[in-house]
């Protein structure tokens, strides 16, 4: 119980959103956590971005909105992809893609000459130091626990811009995912 | 706005009825999650019993201690009116108050919830009893 | 520390209203301790607790879920009379309202300490064990009660104790059986009530399963009377209720271990024993009637809430936190308790401890108007941190204006250098970007729902209803909506007045409904949308609508408008006459289906409020008023322009004049584009290629010519969407430091549209052809 409303505590958003998927995701989960009492799991958000997966800690995400209207900002850094109005509160939508090596270029995602969102991208809304922050994804794959023994140093072989914001590996199953600082990513 | 009265809605409509503001808003946004439900509220069983006739209600959902008519009384009442008493009814009630769940099945409701309850059990039982996909 | 979730906030808020009526309910108990206590009060207090299990249950707040389990448990004992309120439970209960309040407070601060979990984990493994049990009842009084079972299958196990209860002290038992109009029954059973009370006990009330005709309703209430039957005829007199006793069959007098009380009570014949618990329960209901709550009565309440400003009770978790904090200032304001402040202020966030005290209105008797009876907002106590951390950056800003300024006292006629005046102006762009922030949270904690003044509406509709012999249902929708509370409070009246012509005069009478085919109901309804910025507000009816011609008939015989303005007025303009004033007068009124009585103040009133509004009506179906409200006071106004087809808003106040002006008038001076404006040289940009974006080839440009103080500066868009209110929100947080922009506002489609800060871009402009000359 306390877990589920938890989890609609962070993710609460417009009522029209399609969550299933999460919660679902959120109840398997509920059955794995049986673990060693001193391995604390932490909860991650996982997502894609250019097809491969990332993931941040849930603490981090305020909510995951579908993407609103975004209206660029003149002469702002380019990897700031525009303003989003979320329930009357303006917030910022970044672009971390380039900033990661995925993309060369900022995608067009903003303005009248920018093509209709695709279906499952999502915008974050992440706790950052200078206020909330919307990070654009390609789609959100849900929550994911990862204990310490699960986490592994950033490889020695990574692309170089992705040097300071992957903070790490988690390795749960077959699956990987790429831990990022949020904090970092955001810095252009 | 710009609806004129008497608009005909297409939904599925159910009514909750629930005292409590946080539990009221916990199954209706339960509710509402589920397509194609259009949830109606009411936090008390005499403004259940005004909005029966100005609707028509596919399920109802109601507590059983609340301050006006109780949750039993508002069930015997939908029971015995032939213009509602097809409508399934389930109760929520919480835990310990066996006797007052053993009435409220034995007056007809259909399904019983215990609070605290998670979505998918009310959602599964929605689907079941409205029929939807 | 990330600040607590909305949601989190609204559990805060909502336990905290709960805590506070048992903190009231509790107060009473233990100011009457000794005496027996009002079954009613009991009932309260478990509900309450009841009531916040299910909520923290809900949020996983397990500690106060735990705790409200077992405080329940015990209450529920009580309610059914397994257990007694002695002083040990009832001091036991206050404790554990404390623990509460400990709880709460460390929830709303996101912590959770082992001190207290502890203390409240032992709490409630006491309550369980307290009690003494009652004398046990070795039959049933409720056999001998001569009532269907069918009746009795719907009582929940409270009533049914209820009832046993009654039943064992011998009270005399009536079913009170009462008709009533579907549309406000429950108007007339809250009459029926406040009649009953001070007579007896109500029971319970049962919704009678027969259909009582199309639109009506019966209910049967099993009271428990206190008075004679003759008392509670008189007492019922000019109400639709009718009086049957329920039989009690006398108890068996081979009973064993029955109470002496009731044992003698019960063996004795009803109508004697009913003047005897008359006597005998008197002073208990004359206390419950009557004697109003004194603030400062008890020991536990005494101490005032406000008194200990510096040390805050919840620094420490574990201290002597006193039940007075919820009962006491909840009395002393009289109408609510104390807002969500007065718990949480303080060590819950990053803010200097300080007291808010709770504004204190004076209880005044019922005004006509429906005008709130106090100026007090509710504010979420997560806004008022965010408004003193904007405060604690104000600060700095403050401490790197005044280093400033030292530097520069001491630096004396030396010429400051041009880092210090970047660094300067740095800091002021900061200080106003504060500033607005600042102002923008106040504005938002002044919202309140615009469903605080429905509700009083709703109530009136019902009066006003019976009043004009109509037959109406009154439908409100979107009572969620917010607005700022001067403005609800101000929209009391002028709803009123529209909703009171619609009844009185909009809506036909029922014969006159069924002869036009109509329902013999009509429907008045009263809606609010927000839509972007504004708020509007519908208020409509069924009824038979405004004839147009008639009213373009009145204003020309009024002379109001003359007969060729007349012959160039479409429906709609027609309609709109009757805000005119002078419009409406007495036989206007009943020529026009009523509709302007005193609309022109209505108008008057929404002007004042930066509102406006609109009529439609259509002959037979009815009449609706749209009122368009701004959602808060801070609008401006502002010219709304098409760049490269994206669109800005401009501040009306610094557009001096708009030009519109071909390509080949551009001239260029020095590489820099100027116009030539009545011979003189006005500097000129481009707001596209300011801005970077693609330029489209246009046949002409408009130039909004901006200034502030002596500087001019010409802008060219690429059209213009003419005026509009807007609500700007700053770019705050990470955006601080985009040019040329000072926020956004929503021209109601959900994109936002960019605010130009024509401060800077003079600034700007400027700056460019300086440097170029």
């Amino acid at each position: 119980m306390s877990r589920f409303a938890e989890l609609l505590d962070d993710f609460f958003f417009r009522p029209d959103e399609d969550v299933s998927g999460l919660q679902d995701f959120a109840a398997g989960s509920d059955g794995v956590a049986s673990s060693t009492p001193e391995e604390v799991p932490e909860e991650y958000l996982s997502f894609l971005l250019e097809g491969e997966s990332y993931a941040v800690p849930i603490r981090l995400v305020r909510e995951i909105s579908k993407v609103p209207p975004l209206t660029e900002i003149p002469r702002a850094e380019p990897h700031l992809l525009g303003v989003m109005n979320l329930r009357g509160e303006l917030l910022p939508a970044y672009d971390i893609k380039v900033r990661l090596g995925l993309t060369e270029r900022v995608p067009l995602v903003a303005g009248p000459d920018a093509p209709a969102p695709p279906r499952d991208a999502r915008v974050l809304v992440l706790r950052t130091e200078t206020g909330p922050a919307g990070v654009w994804v390609d789609s959100v794959s849900g929550v994911v626990k990862l204990k310490p023994s699960m986490l592994e140093p950033p490889p020695p072989g990574l692309r170089l811009g992705d040097k300071d914001c992957v903070v790490g590996i988690g390795r749960r199953g077959p699956s990987l995912y790429i831990l990022l600082d949020p904090e970092q990513a955001l810095t252009p | 706005m710009g609806d004129r009265p008497g608009r005909a809605h297409m939904r599925v409509k159910v009514l909750i009825v629930e005292d409590s503001k946080a539990s009221r808003e916990y199954i209706a946004s339960t509710v509402e999650a589920v397509e194609g439900i259009e949830a109606v509220v009411t936090s008390s069983g005499f403004e259940a019993l005004k909005l029966l006739p100005r609707h028509r209600f596919d399920l109802i959902i109601t507590d059983i201690n609340m301050p006006d008519i109780n949750g039993l009384e508002l069930i015997n009442f939908v029971k015995k009116n032939p213009n509602y008493r097809d409508v399934p009814l389930f109760i929520i009630t919480t835990e310990g108050r066996d006797q007052d769940r053993d009435r409220g099945m034995a007056l007809g409701a259909a399904e019983y919830l215990v609070k605290p309850f998670q979505p998918g059990s009310l959602e599964g039982l929605l689907r079941r009893y409205l029929k939807l996909p | 520390m990330s600040p607590p979730s909305k949601a989190l906030a609204e559990f805060v808020a909502e336990a905290t209203e709960i805590l506070e009526a048992l903190g009231k309910d509790l107060l009473v108990l233990d100011e009457r301790r000794g005496q027996e206590a009002d079954p009613e009060r009991v009932n309260g207090i478990f509900r309450a607790a009841h009531s916040l299990k299910g909520l923290a249950g809900l949020f996983g707040q397990e500690r106060i879920s735990r705790l409200a389990h077992g405080t329940e448990d015990l209450l529920d004992r009580l309610r059914l009379g397994k257990l007694h309120l002695n002083d040990a439970v009832l001091d036991t209960l206050i404790e554990a309202l404390d623990a509460f309040q400990a709880l709460l407070a460390e929830t709303a601060r996101g912590t959770e300490s082992d001190g207290l979990t502890r203390r409240a984990d032992g709490m409630a493994e006491r309550l369980g064990q307290l009690g003494e049990v009652p004398v046990a009842q070795d039959e049933d009084p409720l056999e001998r009660l001569e009532l269907e079972a069918q009746v009795r299958s719907v009582f929940t196990e409270y009533e049914e104790h209820r009832l046993r209860e009654n039943v064992r002290r011998g009270v005399a038992l009536w079913r009170v059986r009462a008709a009533f109009d579907l549309s406000d029954f429950d108007k007339g059973l809250a009459d029926l009530n406040t009649r009953l009370k001070p007579l007896g006990e109500v029971i319970s009330t049962l919704p009678s399963a027969q259909p009582g005709g199309a639109h009506g309703i019966a209910f049967d209430l099993i009271f428990g009377a206190q008075v004679s039957r003759m008392e509670l005829e008189s007492g019922l007199k000019g109400t639709p209720a009718e009086l049957s006793p329920l039989a009690v069959r006398p108890a068996a007098p081979s009973a064993t271990t029955r109470s002496a009380e009731a044992l003698v009570r019960a063996t004795e014949s009803p109508a004697i024993v009913l003047g005897a618990i008359g006597v005998a329960s008197a002073p208990e209901a004359s206390v419950g009637g009557s004697t109003p709550v004194k603030t400062g009565g008890s020991k536990q309440g005494a101490r005032a809430a406000m008194e200990d400003g510096a040390s805050h009770p919840f620094t420490d978790p574990d201290s002597d936190t006193e039940l007075g904090e919820t009962g006491g200032s909840a009395e002393a304001t009289g109408t609510s308790g104390p807002s969500l402040v007065t718990y949480l202020q303080g060590p819950g966030g990053r803010a200097p401890g300080r007291a808010v005290t709770p504004v204190a209105a004076p209880p005044v008797a019922t005004e006509p108007s429906l005008r709130s009876l106090t100026q007090t907002v509710r504010v979420d106590i997560g806004k008022l941190d965010g408004l003193i951390n904007m405060v604690g950056e104000l600060l700095l800003i403050k401490a790197s204006l005044q280093r400033l300024a030292e530097s520069a006292r001491q630096e004396g006629v030396v010429p400051l250098s041009k880092l210090f005046g970047q660094e300067l102006a740095r800091e002021t762009r900061g200080l106003e970007r504060k500033l607005e922030a600042l102002q923008e949270g106040l504005l938002e904690a002044r919202m309140v729902p615009v469903g605080q003044v429905f509700d009083k509406l709703a109530r009136l509709v019902r009066r006003i209803t019976r009043e004009a012999g109509k037959e109406i249902d009154f439908v409100i929708g979107g009572g969620e909506v917010e607005l700022d509370k001067l403005i609800v409070e101000e929209l009391s009246d002028p709803l009123m007045h529209l909703i009171r012509n619609a009844i009185d005069h909009g809506v036909e009478s029922p014969d006159t409904r069924l002869a036009a085919g109509k329902p013999r109901r009509a429907v008045v309804a009263l809606r609010a949308e927000q839509k972007g910025n504004h708020v509007v507000i519908e208020v409509s009816d069924d009824g038979a609508g405004i004839d147009e011609l008639r009213v373009r008939e009145v204003a020309l015989t009024r002379g109001l408008i003359t007969f060729a303005q007349a012959e160039e007025m479409g429906r709609r303009e027609l309609l709109n006459l009757i805000f005119l004033p002078g419009f409406s007068t007495a036989r206007s009124v009943s020529e026009l289906s009523g509709r302007g009585v005193g609309l022109d103040v209505v108008k008057n009133n929404l002007g004042n409020l930066s509102g406006i509004i609109d009529v439609w009506s259509e002959r037979g179906k009815g009449t609706a008023f749209h009122l368009t409200l701004p959602v808060t006071l801070a609008i401006i106004r502002a010219l709304v322009v098409g760049v490269s087809a994206r669109t800005y808003a401009v501040p009306l106040n610094s557009v001096l004049e708009i030009l519109s002006v071909q390509p080949r008038e551009i001239r260029t001076l020095e590489r820099r584009e100027v116009l030539d404006v009545r011979g003189q040289t006005l500097p000129f940009v481009r707001l596209s290629r300011l801005f970077g974006l693609p330029e489209r080839p246009v046949s002409r440009y408009f130039v909004v010519v901006v200034g502030l103080a002596q500087e001019r500066l010409g802008i060219a868009v690429d059209e213009l969407h003419g005026q509009q209110d807007i609500v700007t929100k700053p770019l705050g947080g990470r955006l601080q430091s985009v040019r040329g922009i000072s926020g956004a506002t929503d021209l109601g489609n959900r994109r936002p549209v960019l605010v130009l800060d024509v401060a800077d871009l003079l600034e700007e402009g400027l700056a460019l052809e300086r440097r170029r000359a």
